[in-house]
């Protein structure tokens, strides 16, 4: 968990959660 | 112990009135609807000798039996429509809209008590648990005055009716003949059980009783919720009939005349709002009480209660605009031209309006929100972010205000090189509007998320790393809001409905995810400081008669708009509007009229609220104890 604290890696895993979200989202919805 | 044994007696007598009532009417029209009005019709036929006559639903395509005259064919008289030297159909419009004001208030206020009273019985700590329960019997005190001026504005309509439009009043009451009396009884159960529920608050206090009389609430509820239904579904024929042949004629099934495609859009966009509107009316009456208050312990109780009521009827306002978008969507699929009508014709200055005040209900809200903020020690870390949320809302409002095109003389026609301007009107169109609402929403998500976690500081191991994907999670919602706008120009426009949804999607991911992480991160944070109820700018409260006043000024705007869309129908393409009257009023008079309709509704329920302090016995004394005042004490939740 700590270093998912660390910002540098938790930007880059949220960026990667968050996007492949969005783009799952948007594509089933579309 | 006889004691308590009889108080439970009472109850459960209490509850099974209230049930019984509640089956009353469905009892008393079993009859009629177990031997159908279809079989009434042909057996009349079969006593003369006559061939059964048929007919063709004009929305379900199916056939019925003929069971009713056709609709009638008015003409400009005194025999289809006796007057006044003024007006009738502005007369109507004043009843209507002032009995729909207080019907929607009425309604919504028992709905708040339920879930009030609900937050009460599970909350754990007692103090909180007797602030919750004094301030649900403060919304049923303020309602119940409020429902005899309901029955009141109720009889008006009716006569006004009567008098003014007997012909289309009696074609109409025909149609609905079999409901009607329901509908009449419904009013019966939902007196009876309010007046239950209210006197017995004092007797059901504790324990299982008070279970007893949440339960009331719920049935109380139900009644409400089953009458208005059985309203809407008068305006649903009007826009949209079925159940009746081209001539207007009824088929003998009930089901398809309440059915209409319009209804259940109906149904849900008028909850929401029923919801929303009280919790602005309730929230204003709040703000009234605080800028009044002399203690600081009342101004405390009365900041409370206008946070609480304001919380709900946000609540309710955030998927409000996308029921709106569902009903439009039934409305296009139903008759493409009133679509039109509405949203690109006739009517769609007023659209503009609509946008204007929906614009302003996220503004006030969100300014209510920052100036809370200032209550609770810890929560200036976010003020100087506001700027920005600033921004994002004015980008959002003003791409939302936009209009498609413009009133302009020739000269000014020419100087701006056609009707649409070159850079703005690029902002005129759905797609760029369904982004700017989705920012606004998803701004006051976001305004919500900092307001919870003001005075705290998550305690949680992953405390950063939640922060930083709640930052990336709102960031790339905005980015995907505006990428699906801009997505919109480049398909036609009959597909470009749907990027709507994945652009609600977006806004409702927010909505739910984040509140669930913010709840997640916020379990056993620590607390910078408490929350100082009272301690709040005079200003914040004008936010909240602002919020509902703009409400009042919204229903009354959208209730003209679905009525006008009919034009110069009575019942849309079944019977015809033959008054002189039956032109569409100029967006400016519709204006007018509708600011009056907010005024005196506002200068009435005044009066309800002086009434009801007139009244200033409080039933759960103790809970006062509870109640933070000058001596700021920490407040374990929102």
């Amino acid at each position: 968990m700590s270093a998912l604290n660390n910002p540098v890696i938790a930007l880059v895993v949220s960026l990667i959660i968050t996007v492949g979200y969005f783009v799952l989202v948007d594509h089933y919805l579309m | 112990m006889g004691l308590l044994v009889g108080k439970r007696i009472f109850s459960i007598v209490a509850l099974c009135m209230m049930v019984g009532l509640l089956l009353l009417p469905v009892v008393v029209a079993l009859p009629s609807l177990a031997i159908g009005e279809e079989t009434h019709a042909g057996d009349a036929a079969k006593k003369d000798g006559d061939k059964v006559e048929k007919g063709r639903d004009v929305y379900y395509k199916t056939e019925g039996i003929v069971s009713g005259a056709p609709a009638p064919k008015t003409t400009d008289g005194v025999k289809d429509y006796p007057r006044y030297n003024f007006e009738s159909r502005v007369l109507l419009w004043f009843a209507n809209q002032q009995h729909l004001y207080y019907g929607s208030f009425v309604l919504a206020v028992p709905i708040f008590c339920m879930i009030i009273e609900f937050m009460g019985v599970v909350t754990k700590d007692k103090a909180l648990a007797k602030r919750y329960d004094q301030l649900a019997y403060d919304f049923i005190k303020i309602s119940l005055t409020a429902y005899s001026l309901t029955a009141i504005l109720g009889g008006i309509l009716i006569f006004t009716f009567l008098t003014l439009y007997p012909a289309f009043f009696s074609y109409l009451s025909g149609i609905f003949r079999p409901v009607m009396h329901i509908y009449a009884l419904m009013f019966v159960a939902e007196s009876g059980t309010l007046y239950i529920y209210y006197y017995g608050w004092d007797k059901m206090r504790e324990g299982f009783l008070k279970w007893i009389h949440l339960s009331m609430s719920v049935v109380l509820n139900v009644i409400g919720t089953l009458l208005m239904f059985l309203a809407n579904s008068w305006i649903g024929f009007m826009m949209s009939p079925a159940g009746v042949d081209e001539q207007g004629r009824y088929l003998g099934n009930i089901w398809h005349v309440i059915h209409t495609a319009l209804w259940n859009p109906l149904n849900l966009h008028r909850i929401l709002g029923n919801m929303a509107f009280g919790g602005g009316v309730v929230a204003a009456y709040a703000a009234y009480k605080f800028l009044a208050s002399k203690t600081d312990e009342d101004r405390a109780h009365y900041d409370w209660m206008g946070y609480i009521a304001m919380a709900l009827g946000v609540a309710f306002l955030i998927p409000l605009p996308f029921a709106g978008y569902w009903l439009m969507r039934e409305v296009y699929a139903y008759r493409q031209q009133m679509g039109i009508t509405l949203m690109g014709g006739l009517l769609a200055w007023l659209f503009i309006i609509q946008a204007t005040m929906i614009g302003i209900l996220f503004l006030s809200t969100n300014y209510y929100l920052w100036q809370a903020m200032g209550r609770m020690r810890g929560a200036e870390k976010y003020q100087r972010y506001i700027k920005y949320l600033v921004f994002l809302l004015a980008c959002g409002y003003m791409v939302f205000i936009t209009p498609h095109t413009m009133v302009m003389t020739p000269a000014e026609l020419k100087a701006m090189g056609g009707q649409q301007h070159p850079v703005l009107g690029n902002y005129g169109v759905m797609s760029a509007k369904n982004g700017g609402i989705n920012v606004i929403i998803t701004t006051t998500v976001l305004s919500f998320v900092w307001y919870m976690r003001g005075n705290k500081v998550s305690t949680v191991s992953w405390a950063k790393f939640g922060n930083i994907f709640m930052g990336v999670f709102f960031g790339c919602a905005y980015f995907n809001i505006i990428f699906l706008a801009v997505y919109g120009y480049y398909i036609p426009a009959n597909v470009r409905v749907g990027l709507s949804v994945p652009q609600v999607a977006t806004t409702l991911s927010c909505l739910f995810f984040m509140f669930a992480l913010n709840s997640f991160m916020m379990k056993g944070a620590k607390q910078m400081g408490p929350i100082e109820w009272g301690k709040i700018s005079a200003r914040s409260q004008y936010a909240l008669i602002m919020l509902a006043t703009a409400f009042t000024w919204m229903m009354g705007l959208m209730g003209y708009i679905r009525s006008s869309v009919r034009l110069f129908w009575h019942v849309n393409e079944i019977m015809r509007d033959n008054s002189p009257w039956a032109y569409t009023h100029t967006v400016g008079f519709a204006a007018n009229m509708i600011s009056a309709n907010v005024l005196f509704f506002w200068i009435t329920i005044l009066f309800v609220f002086w009434l009801g302090s007139l009244t200033a016995k409080k039933v759960p004394v103790e809970s006062k104890a509870g109640i933070p005042g000058s001596v700021p004490q920490p407040a374990p939740s929102h």
